[in-house]
């Protein structure tokens, strides 16, 4: 019997690997339910409201995103749009050629991500080095993340001094303080060194054109603070109507990621740097990427671009804790990127077609997103949507023929009964290969086909007590 | 890329076409993100100053308190804010060198910073720097010790007061506590980009 | 999570039983108890011998077409208006909600919506809709209860903890993550047999921990893995569903 890529990948994975991904993620997860219910009497409501929010702007981007365009561009913000990863690449190549720019330091952000910019522009010579800690570290492993706010969940320490040594940046030393002064050192030139400074956003507001970027380290801040030209990438979802739903979403993001009240540096930005301000960008763009999000929007799954990309649900995911982000197979891991990659996959839909399947159904996933997004109901849809495009699902079951007996209240009595067979076999040498599957792990209970029918037959009839 | 603007919301509107109904826009009350905390009668200072300490920032109240943490920690170097610095210079004695420009090409020479907060939210210990009061960015960001001075009446109790009151300003920072890092096993390290120490300074 | 079946209608104690396929194939006394403990609380009960399965299988493999096909012939089999009374929560959420999802553009929506509004899992049935928090007779154990995924965001696992924990005699114990899945997630425990089981292994570690007397549930699927996987690995744990304790407790007590 063939079995899934993803159960495959997590049987592969090595034991420490595999022992980090689940530490990393329990912690995020308990961290998050511990905050939210010592703070708020009722959570739930702000993950009910903000996922009305989120949605209202989703079915709304038609008036929403004119509409915030033209708040940018009276706040002095020059505006582009790019409709797939290779326009957003060319946008921000472009931008800096007219600049005669050969230096980037850019933030994290997963739509740069989509588009594989930093691959781009090394290929276009333009420097563009990673400015989070993880990134940095991923960046120059050549590896990818595996995590949406955790990118190096999967690596330890050990792992991380070894490539600091290869890479120069000091001998052997595994201490996390070490290992983060070091990288201090090294990007501080990056920074000071750095024309353009590229960012996403976590959210825009349509009222003020607020841009608003998210980080722990500050390294958004630093970007901001050195480079003299400031581009941000973003995915046409993130939009807020309102300034105070930043609050309610805020309040929301950091708690839901990583249990935080707020993240450390939480900044609102509305264009180039004030006129008296020694520091930071004289010019900034903004480019709405689309990159398959329209499709998403034309699905029935545009719930998921509610998503404000926080990672509760990996963190909560049994299957993400099982099998690690890289199990994916894409930016998004977990949850979340098993009902987004398929959709941004466009015409490739096959090929992430087993995605949706990697999941018990369980639920947890929608019980923590802030943006309450409906993610088992998008799995199922998804899985469908593979049925009906014919995409084959290795180990899964054909359901025709147990729908014709499941119709058919005669034959199925008789298979019941019949079944009782099962008892009296050698269950190892039947040709059914999800009872050998199953058996492979588990005891099989006896058969008692019928016997309760029976029962309820032939029991005299109770009088009813009431 | 024009094309591309077209190209997009001509495919969202193809999108949206087919709903017979658009989700509506919410309204929702203060109540809902009203913290816990914040129920009864609080001094915004007091909270401020406990939230700080939950996030390992420091509140320091007065000059003086400065000069003695910044002697205690060995740290006599810095930047101070050139319109802050009348304040606060009687209370340095010699031994600090304390410049009022801040020189970019030599940003390691800064052992603190200090610079105007335009405010401070008390819920969650943040301060709120701003273009219009901070005299640099890079100061406020890359000395190991970062100091900014504040106004008692310019605390906010919560997130929601904060941010629908925000400046008409380009860039408006809310700091929450040091620059830190858990990406290495999970382990907190303060310090990453920006300052290890992030103080407010009540006057 | 659509819970508007939260008003019974007049006929209130008569109810259909959807006995489960899986009680139909393998747990044939979880069936039986459900009806000596409706019977004792004064519920008439229709058994629908039509019935086979609620077509979650399908639904969840992704094959619409033939779960439709299941649940078409389940809304025939369970004519009328009375409540559908089903033991357990997975197969109760198909029909409240998995049905609706896959129904939502054909014809006959509204008679699957009305099955599903009618259609109560059976803890939630006793304390919500019959108002019962309190159960008597006497049942000695030390019960560790898995709240199953599919009771997320309704009233059934509160209801099933409230009612054990009154029997006298019985203690329920905490363990570690019970907000995580089993692992069986019908189908996927056979094509994605090493997490599933990997996660089946962990919660039995949690659960063993806390060393229970009996492993309670309101969903046999979860215990046929969870069993299953112990029983295998040499170190059998008791399961039962919970409405098994109610009837041992009124047998216990004498009251059956």
């Amino acid at each position: 019997m063939k079995f899934q890529a993803i159960d495959q990948f997590a049987a592969n994975l090595k034991p420490s690997t595999q022992a980090a991904v689940y530490d990393g993620s329990k912690k995020g997860y308990d961290a998050r339910t511990k905050t939210l219910f010592d703070h708020f009497e009722d959570p739930n409501r702000l993950r009910r409201v903000a996922g009305e929010i989120k949605q209202h702007v989703v079915e709304n981007l038609d008036t929403y995103l004119p509409q915030v365009e033209a708040k940018l561009q009276a706040n002095g913000v020059i505006v582009h749009w790019a409709a797939t990863a290779e326009a957003a690449n060319q946008t921000v190549l472009d931008i800096m050629r007219a600049r005669n720019a050969k230096k980037m330091v850019k933030s994290k952000t997963m739509v740069s991500e989509e588009t594989e910019l930093a691959r781009f522009l090394d290929k276009n010579g333009v420097e563009c080095v990673e400015t989070d800690l993880g990134e940095f570290i991923i960046q120059i492993d050549g590896d990818h993340p595996s995590h949406l706010v955790k990118p190096i969940i999967h690596k330890n320490r050990r792992d991380i001094a070894t490539s600091f040594e290869k890479h120069g940046l000091g001998a052997y030393n595994d201490d996390p303080q070490t290992i983060t002064q070091r990288a201090r050192v090294h990007l501080r030139k990056k920074y000071l060194e750095a024309d353009v400074a590229l960012t996403g956003a976590n959210f825009i507001s349509a009222e003020s054109g607020r841009l608003v970027l998210v980080t722990n380290e500050g390294n958004s801040r630093f970007c901001l603070a050195a480079a003299k030209t400031h581009i941000a990438m973003v995915g046409i979802e993130k939009i807020l109507p309102r300034d105070r739903d930043l609050a309610l979403l805020l309040n929301l993001l950091a708690r839901s990621g990583t249990g935080q009240q707020l993240t450390v540096y939480t900044e609102f930005i509305t264009g180039p740097k004030s006129a008296a301000q020694p520091d930071g960008p004289e010019e900034m763009h903004v480019i709405f990427v689309d990159n398959g999000r329209t499709d998403v929007l034309a699905s029935e799954c545009r719930d998921i671009l509610r998503c404000i990309r926080c990672g509760a649900c990996l963190n909560v995911c049994p299957v993400y804790r099982q099998a690690s982000g890289h199990a994916y197979r894409s930016v998004y891991p977990g949850p979340v990127g098993a009902v987004l990659t398929p959709l941004l996959a466009g015409k490739k839909f096959p090929e992430f077609a087993d995605l949706p399947k990697a999941s018990s159904l369980c639920g947890a996933c929608n019980e923590v997103c802030p943006v309450n997004i409906p993610i088992p109901d998008l799995l199922l849809r998804l899985r469908n949507k593979g049925k009906e495009e014919h995409v084959p699902s290795p180990g899964t079951p054909p359901m025709g023929p147990w729908a014709l007996l499941a119709t058919q209240p005669t034959v199925w009595k008789s298979a019941l009964v019949g079944g009782k067979i099962i008892n009296h076999l050698p269950t190892k040498l039947l040709p059914i290969p999800a009872l050998r599957a199953w058996e492979n792990k588990h005891s099989l209970p006896e058969w008692k086909g019928g016997d309760f029918r029976k029962w309820m037959r032939n029991r005299p009839s109770k009088p009813t007590t009431s | 890329m024009s094309a591309d603007r077209e190209a997009i919301l001509s495919r969202v509107r193809g999108a949206l076409a087919p709903l017979h109904q658009r989700a509506a826009l919410p309204d929702w009350d203060n109540e809902l993100i009203h913290m816990r905390s914040l129920r009864g009668d609080v001094d915004a200072w007091t909270l401020f100053q406990n939230r700080m300490k939950l996030v390992n920032g420091l509140s320091l109240e007065g000059a003086p308190a400065l000069v003695a943490w910044l002697a205690e920690n060995n740290w006599t170097r810095g930047y101070c804010d050139p319109v802050l610095w009348p304040r606060l210079q009687a209370a340095f004695q010699s031994g600090f060198t304390v410049e009022t420009t801040f020189d970019r090409t030599r940003i390691d020479d800064y052992q603190f910073g200090i610079t105007r907060a335009a405010g401070a939210v008390a819920e969650t210990g943040t301060l709120i720097l701003t273009d219009g009061t901070t005299s640099s960015r890079l100061a406020a960001l890359t000395p190991w010790a970062h100091i900014a001075v504040l106004e008692r009446s310019d605390i906010y109790l919560d997130l929601q007061h904060a941010v629908t009151a925000l400046a008409n300003d380009p860039n408006i920072v809310f700091c929450t506590g040091p620059s830190k890092t858990a990406d290495v096993e999970g382990i907190l390290i303060e310090g990453v980009h920006g300052p290890g120490q992030q103080v407010a300074l009540l006057i | 999570m659509n819970l508007d079946h939260r008003v019974l209608p007049g006929s209130g104690k008569r109810v259909q039983l959807m006995a489960t396929c899986l009680c139909d194939a393998f747990y044939d006394d979880v069936a039986k108890a459900t009806v000596e403990v409706l019977e004792y609380l004064g519920c008439t009960i229709e058994f629908p011998e039509g019935q086979t399965c609620c077509g979650q299988p399908a639904f969840n493999g992704g094959d619409w077409d033939a779960s439709r096909k299941v649940v078409r012939h389940t809304v025939k089999t369970f004519a009328g208006d009375a409540p559908v009374v089903v033991p357990s929560g997975s197969c109760a959420a198909m029909m409240f909600h998995g049905a609706i999802l896959e129904f939502e553009k054909e014809a006959d929506l509204a008679d699957v919506k009305a099955l599903g509004h009618r259609t109560w899992e059976l803890g939630d049935f006793i304390v919500n809709g019959l108002g019962i928090t309190n159960w008597p007779g006497r049942y000695d154990a030390v019960v560790a209860f898995h709240r199953s995924c599919h009771s997320r965001g309704t009233k059934s696992s509160e209801a099933a903890t409230a009612l054990l924990s009154s029997i006298a005699g019985t203690t329920i114990v905490p363990f570690g993550e019970a907000e995580q899945c089993c692992g069986f997630g019908g189908t996927f425990s056979v094509t994605f047999p090493n997490i599933s089981g990997a996660m089946g292994d962990l919660k039995l570690d949690h659960i063993r921990k806390a060393n229970p007397s009996v492993l309670v549930s309101g969903d046999m699927s979860c215990m046929m893995h969870l069993g299953g996987l112990s029983e295998k690995e040499g170190k059998p744990i008791k399961t039962q569903h919970f409405v098994q304790v109610l009837r041992d407790a009124l047998k216990n007590g004498n009251l059956l």
